[in-house]
């Protein structure tokens, strides 16, 4: 398994953000994780990615222990989180080029070693793959919705990382942009990546994910292929989500 | 290490393609030069005796305002919180910041000297200690930056925490206005200010004796480095939902309570210096008020007589501000003796103290006790009139040296003054401002050196 979750336990003051959560990710595989506001899906993601510190359970990515060995689990992560961006004048190509530096685990011949030409062309490739070719020297305040999460992405794939973490990544893009962004989405899977994705779209869900995990105060309330799911509970996945979160 | 270096040189690049942080980082220092220069545009020697101060406004406002503006603005824009996700260490993205808010302090500071220089600042006495203490104010500084950066959720907090930081500082810190200036109380709240230690080393490291006198200020500056530093770390986060642990800042605070303590029970927290600016006056000033005039025509006229016209009792004492000299029984402190020994060794080989003109070699050789009169090297320039009085009496025979100073004392404005911008070889400043001062200077040193070798002045 490619991500392990087992247990989950995190408390924000008097609320228990995430209690006993557990649930794995394959290669190959594209995981939903729904639910709705404050159900413990950004906090699950959080402590997945080492900016929280759960109070209790195990998270091994890759098959490293993450709470205590955080920077190696990270090493082996790509994330999209929506509360992220980058400076105002950075280019993508220098984005790119300064990720590059940051993602490989230290000390390590990669992490000390100078950009080399390969991967400079790496980068360019990664730049033409999310159709930024034609931004690499325009500022990212420069670059539109779209561009900028595409950008995201493809930072995410910087060190071909096992297991990507999508957090609602198509939230605000244009149908267009978000049916290019699926077909990214579906090429990870394609290509044996393990895709853990948050998602408050109900059709994205279902035309994604190969299995989806329904969250609700804290808890995961079910598990189970789209198919699955509606069969089990209803005539649609949003009327399935909406009967198990009430 | 070349992750830590691409994040300097990047976030170097990324400012200077800021307008806003270009302005703030290095034309608000170049404002505040050229106020500084129009306030004291009387000063004697232009801006040398406030480098201290200059540079310590251009350290706190890029330390204290730039540096968390720019963390905290890009922590709000979740900069930081995707940096995160990468498995470089913390420590890399903190010393990033660090060294790109080095390089951009220090270039901003070599900037304002260069525009000081250019108004006719002499060059600072000790440009390598120069560079050691701007370092320690530097870090002192962003280690305060780092605490605020931490401590606060946003820019506009940052420029309220700033200010209440940046204002006391200036005006009751020792750092805009004076310490002398300042009455007893504030400047003993002074002490627990880290900007008076910055002026301090500073102006040591310009017009002083350097690094060797302001240990205690080097000290009280590291620990406020130390101090900011342990406070951020503590309260170190990524994200500004992160609350961040604020006992670390009672941990940093107690640190620089203590540093005042130490200047309070050491007795630091006073001090009387002053500036010298003062008009010195004319040789007429000197001079008994029947006395016929000076002879014209040559130095070799003067007689015995001329000199029972002067008012030796008008001369400024040798204890005061203007022209002092040591006393006989006065030793220097041992931090002088290394700048002391290199003037008394560098003496005989100084070509305008060798040139076959006695008159203007007199003259030189005075210009040698003028200058540090001038730009107040505190206790050097006590001192070097009596290095000076031994050349003069080794290098002009002595039958003429009392005529010569005669001469020197009531014709001031005579002879060549170019020797005010030849001392460097000494390992003393040159003057670069207006010369009159130094040829008034150079007038009384020529009187109190005549006292003595006439008796009308106790000997050195």
């Amino acid at each position: 398994m490619t991500l392990r979750v087992t247990g989950l336990k995190r408390r924000h003051g008097a609320v228990q953000a995430v209690d006993d959560v557990s649930f794995q990710v394959g290669a190959g595989e594209i995981f939903g994780l729904l639910g709705p506001n404050g159900a413990g899906k950004t906090t699950t993601v959080d402590c997945i990615l080492g900016l929280t510190r759960p109070d209790a359970g195990s998270i091994a990515v890759c098959g490293v222990d993450a709470l205590r060995q955080p920077r190696a689990a990270r090493a082996n992560i790509g994330a999209v989180l929506q509360a992220t961006g980058l400076p105002d004048k950075i280019t993508p190509r220098e984005a790119l080029s300064l990720f590059s530096h940051l993602s490989f685990p230290s000390p390590g011949p990669r992490f000390a070693g100078p950009e080399d030409k390969l991967q400079r062309e790496s980068n360019l490739l990664l730049l033409e793959r999310f159709g930024l070719t034609e931004k690499t020297d325009s500022y990212y305040d420069t670059l539109s919705g779209g561009q900028k999460q595409r950008l995201a992405l493809a930072l995410a794939f910087v060190g071909e990382p096992a297991l990507l973490v999508l957090d609602e990544p198509t939230a605000g893009l244009d149908p267009q942009m978000r049916r290019d962004l699926h077909d990214h989405i579906r090429a990870m899977k394609q290509s044996g990546h393990a895709v853990l994705l948050t998602t408050h779209d109900m059709e994205e869900a279902q035309s994604l994910c190969d299995r989806i995990a329904v969250i609700a105060r804290g808890r995961i309330v079910a598990t189970g292929t789209p198919g699955e799911l509606i069969a089990g509970s209803g005539n649609s996945l949003e009327d399935v989500i909406l009967r198990l979160t009430r | 290490m070349t992750a830590l270096l691409h994040l300097t040189a990047l976030s170097l690049t990324l400012n200077f393609r800021n307008r806003t942080a270009i302005v703030y980082g290095y034309l608000f220092p170049l404002v505040f030069l050229v106020a500084f220069w129009a306030i004291y545009r009387n000063d004697t020697v232009p801006l040398a005796l406030h480098v201290g101060q200059l540079l310590t406004v251009t350290a706190l406002g890029g330390a204290c305002f730039g540096l968390p503006t720019t963390i905290v603005s890009e922590r709000e824009r979740g900069v930081w919180r995707r940096y995160a996700l990468t498995p470089a260490p913390r420590w890399i993205f903190i010393a990033a910041i660090l060294a790109a808010r080095y390089v951009l302090l220090l270039t901003a500071a070599l900037l304002q000297l260069a525009l000081a220089l250019a108004f006719g600042m002499p060059l600072p006495l000790h440009l390598f200690g120069l560079w050691v203490g701007f370092s320690f104010v530097a870090f002192a500084f962003m280690g305060l930056g780092m605490a605020i950066a931490m401590l606060v959720d946003n820019v506009p907090s940052v420029q309220a925490l700033g200010q209440c930081i940046f204002l006391p500082m200036l005006i009751i810190g020792g750092v805009a206005v004076r310490l002398s200036s300042l009455p007893d109380w504030a400047q003993h709240l002074s002490a627990f200010f880290p900007g008076r230690y910055a002026v301090e080393a500073l102006q040591a490291c310009a017009t002083g004796p350097g690094l060797s006198r302001v240990g205690f200020d080097l000290a009280a500056l590291a620990l406020t480095a130390l101090a900011g530093g342990i406070a951020a770390t503590g309260m170190f986060r990524w994200d500004k939902s992160f609350a961040p642990n604020k006992a670390w800042l009672l941990v940093a605070l107690g640190l620089w309570l203590a540093v005042g303590a130490v200047a309070e029970v050491q007795g630091r927290a006073i001090v009387t210096a002053s500036e010298d600016t003062r008009d010195v006056g004319t040789s007429k000033d000197y001079v008994a008020p029947k006395a016929v005039a000076a002879p014209e025509t040559s130095w070799r006229d003067v007689t015995e007589a001329d000199f029972d016209k002067i008012a030796w009792d008008r001369l400024p004492p040798d204890g005061g501000i203007v022209s002092p000299v040591a006393r006989a029984d006065e030793t220097p402190d041992p931090s002088l003796t290394d700048q002391l020994d290199k003037v008394q060794s560098a003496l005989p080989g100084w070509v305008p103290g060798n040139i076959p003109d006695p008159v203007q070699r007199a003259r030189n050789l005075l210009a040698i006790a003028a200058v540090p009169d001038i730009l107040q090297m505190e206790q050097v320039e006590r001192f070097v009139p009596r290095l000076v009085f031994a050349r003069l009496q080794a290098v002009i025979p002595p039958r003429d040296l009392p005529k010569i100073l005669y001469w020197i004392a009531m014709h001031p404005d005579a002879g060549d003054d170019s020797a005010i911008r030849q001392l460097q070889p000494l390992g003393l400043p040159d003057l670069r401002g207006p010369a009159k001062p130094a040829r008034g200077r150079i007038m009384l040193y020529a009187f109190k050196l005549l006292g003595r070798l006439t008796g009308h002045i106790p000997p050195l």
